[in-house]
C-alpha cells in the first residue's frame, strides 16, 4: 500500500505542476460552461430547448471534463513509458498492481476536484441566471459521476499503455469527440430519435450523461437513473479490468 | 565474495544476437566497466543483470540471487541509473529522492535520513528545492545516481553515466562515483576510454555482444601488447573481428 501511495503522490504532483493540466482539465470545461450559458441565453424560450440550461449543462460539462482527465491519464502513462522512468521503476520493488492503482487513484481524485470546481462554477451561474440548482442534486451527481470517472481514467490507462506519447492524445481526442457528441452533451439524443439515438445507446457515454443529469434533478427512476447506472458501472468495471490486463501484458512484454 | 555472476548469458532478438554467451564474475566492492562501442551489447547485459530483460539462455546471479527465478529478491539489492536520466521532472530533487525511498517502503525517519545522506554525498544542498526538469545534465545524472543509491543497494548499475555531459560535469560525476568505490559493487557501461581507465578496477571489452577480454588496465595492455586503454581496445577489437 505504501508503494501505491508513493507512486500516486508522485503522479498527482506531476499533474498539478503541469500547466497544461489546468488548461485541459479545468480551463477548457469552464470556458465551455460559460460559452454554452451565453448560447442558452441567446436561444428564444419558444424554441423549447433547454439542453444548455445550467441544470442540464453542468452534468454534461462534468462528463466532458472527465474525457480530458482521460487524455491526461494517457499522456502521463505514455510519457512515463516513453522515457526511462518506467525502466527505473521496473527495477524497483514496484509490482503491476502498484503501477495500476498508482496511476488510476490520483486521476480519480483529480476528476473529483474537477467536478467540484465545475459545479461550484455552475452554482454561481445558477445564481446569476436565476435557475435553481439543488444542493442535494449536486451531492448525488458527485456520487453518480464516480463510475464514469473510473471508466474514463481506465480508457486513458489503456491508450497510454498501448500507444506512445504522440499517438495516445490523438486516439483520446477521438473518444473526446465521440463522448461529447454521442454522449448527448451538446444535444439531446432522446429528442432526435432514429439511428442517432440507437448509436448513442450503443456507447456508454450517453448513459454517463443521462445518469448525472438525472441525479442532478433528483430523478432516480429506473429508465433515467438505475439502468444508466448499471450500464456505466459495468463499463467502468470492464474497462478497469481491461486496463489492468493491458498494463500487465505490456509490463511483461517490456521485461521480456 | 562474488557479487555478480553471469553464466553463458545470452540475449537474442529474432535474428540478432545482442549478447552472446557471456561469462563474468564481479567481486563485492569492485567497480567493473563494460567497455564497448555503441551496439556492443553493454546496455542489454545490464538490463538482463537488473531483471529488466529476460535472458534467452544462460543464468545470472546478483549476490547469490537468481535474476531468472527470483527477480524480486534481486530488485531488493540493486539500484540502477539508466542511460536516460529517469527522474520525475516536475518533482524537486528532494521529492524525487523521497519518492524512491518511499517506493522501498522506508519509514518516515529512514526516508529523511537516506535523503539527507544522498543530498550531502552529492553536494545537492543548493538544488534540493529545484524541480528536476530545470536541472543541468550533470545535476540530473547526479540525481539519477542518488535515486539509485537511496535504497542502500549492494549492487549499482550505471548505464553510460556521463553520456552527453560536458567535460566539467563529467569530471565532477567521476569524483562522485569515485567516492562510492569499495563501498558498493558497481557495474558501469561506457564507451569513453578515459572513463573506464579513471574509474574501473577491471574492464570487460565487449565486441558484437561478446566479451573479448576481461582484466585490469595493465592486464589488457599486456594482452594486447599496446600502451593505454584506447590502443589496447582497438587492438583487441581488431583481433576479435578476425
Amino acid at each position: 500500500m505504501n508503494r501505491i501511495i508513493a507512486f500516486a503522490s508522485r503522479n498527482i504532483k506531476e499533474m498539478l505542476r503541469e500547466p497544461l493540466s489546468y488548461i485541459f482539465c479545468l480551463g477548457f470545461p469552464l470556458v465551455m460552461l460559460i460559452i454554452m450559458t451565453f448560447v442558452n441565453e441567446s436561444i428564444p424560450p419558444e424554441a423549447g430547448m433547454n439542453n444548455f440550461r445550467i441544470d442540464n449543462l453542468s452534468g454534461g460539462i462534468a462528463i466532458f471534463g472527465q474525457t480530458f482527465v482521460m487524455l491526461f491519464t494517457a499522456i502521463t502513462v505514455a510519457g512515463d513509458r516513453n522515457g526511462a522512468f518506467l525502466a527505473r521503476m521496473y527495477a524497483s520493488p514496484m509490482r503491476a498492481i502498484d503501477f495500476i492503482a498508482g496511476y488510476m487513484l490520483p486521476m480519480i481524485v483529480i476528476s473529483s476536484i474537477q467536478f467540484l470546481i465545475t459545479y461550484a462554477a455552475s452554482f454561481i451561474i445558477s445564481l446569476i441566471t436565476g435557475i435553481e440548482l439543488a444542493i442535494g442534486g449536486i451531492a448525488s451527481s458527485f456520487i453518480a459521476m464516480l463510475p464514469s470517472s473510473i471508466m474514463f481514467v481506465a480508457f486513458g490507462m489503456i491508450f497510454g499503455t498501448i500507444f506512445n506519447e504522440k499517438s495516445a492524445p490523438g486516439i483520446c481526442s477521438i473518444i473526446i469527440s465521440l463522448g461529447s457528441f454521442l454522449g448527448g452533451i451538446w444535444f439531446d439524443p432522446d429528442s432526435m430519435g432514429g439511428f442517432l439515438l440507437k448509436l448513442c445507446k450503443c456507447l456508454p457515454f450517453y448513459y454517463c450523461t443521462k445518469m448525472v443529469r438525472s441525479s442532478m434533478v433528483l430523478d432516480f427512476g429506473f429508465e433515467k437513473f438505475i439502468l444508466p447506472m448499471i450500464i456505466v458501472v459495468l463499463c467502468a468495471a470492464l474497462m478497469s479490468g481491461i486496463a489492468s490486463l493491458v498494463f500487465r501484458m505490456k509490463m511483461k512484454a517490456d521485461l521480456a | 565474495m562474488i557479487a555478480i555472476e553471469a553464466r553463458n548469458l545470452t540475449k537474442k532478438y529474432k535474428m540478432k544476437t545482442a549478447v552472446d554467451c557471456i561469462n563474468l564474475k564481479v567481486e563485492s566492492g569492485e567497480l567493473f566497466a563494460l567497455l564497448g562501442v555503441n551496439g556492443a551489447g553493454k546496455t542489454t547485459t545490464i538490463r538482463m543483470l537488473s531483471c529488466l530483460s529476460a535472458p534467452s539462455s544462460g543464468e545470472a546471479f546478483i549476490c547469490g540471487k537468481s535474476c531468472i527465478s527470483d527477480p524480486a529478491a534481486v530488485k531488493s539489492v540493486i539500484g540502477i541509473s539508466p542511460q536516460d536520466t529517469a527522474v520525475a521532472g516536475n518533482l524537486t530533487v528532494r521529492e524525487n529522492l523521497e519518492f524512491m525511498a518511499k517506493i522501498h517502503e522506508f519509514n518516515k525517519e529512514k526516508v529523511n535520513q537516506r535523503v539527507n545522506e544522498m543530498i550531502t554525498l552529492f553536494n545537492m544542498d543548493d538544488v534540493q528545492g529545484s524541480r528536476a526538469k530545470t536541472l543541468s545534465g550533470g545535476w540530473k545524472r547526479k540525481l539519477s545516481i542518488a535515486m539509485a543509491l537511496i535504497s542502500d543497494p549492494d549492487v549499482l548499475f550505471l548505464d553510460e553515466p556521463t553520456l552527453g555531459l560536458d567535460v566539467l560535469a563529467r569530471r565532477e560525476l567521476w569524483n562522485a562515483i569515485k567516492l562510492l568505490k569499495g563501498k558498493i559493487t558497481i557495474i558501469l557501461t561506457t564507451h569513453y576510454m578515459e572513463e573506464a581507465e579513471q574509474l574501473s578496477d577491471r574492464i570487460a571489452i565487449m565486441i558484437n555482444g561478446k566479451i573479448a577480454e576481461i582484466g585490469t588496465l595493465e592486464e589488457l595492455e599486456k594482452i594486447s601488447g599496446k600502451t593505454g586503454l584506447e590502443n589496447a581496445f582497438v587492438e583487441i577489437a581488431e583481433r576479435s573481428k578476425k
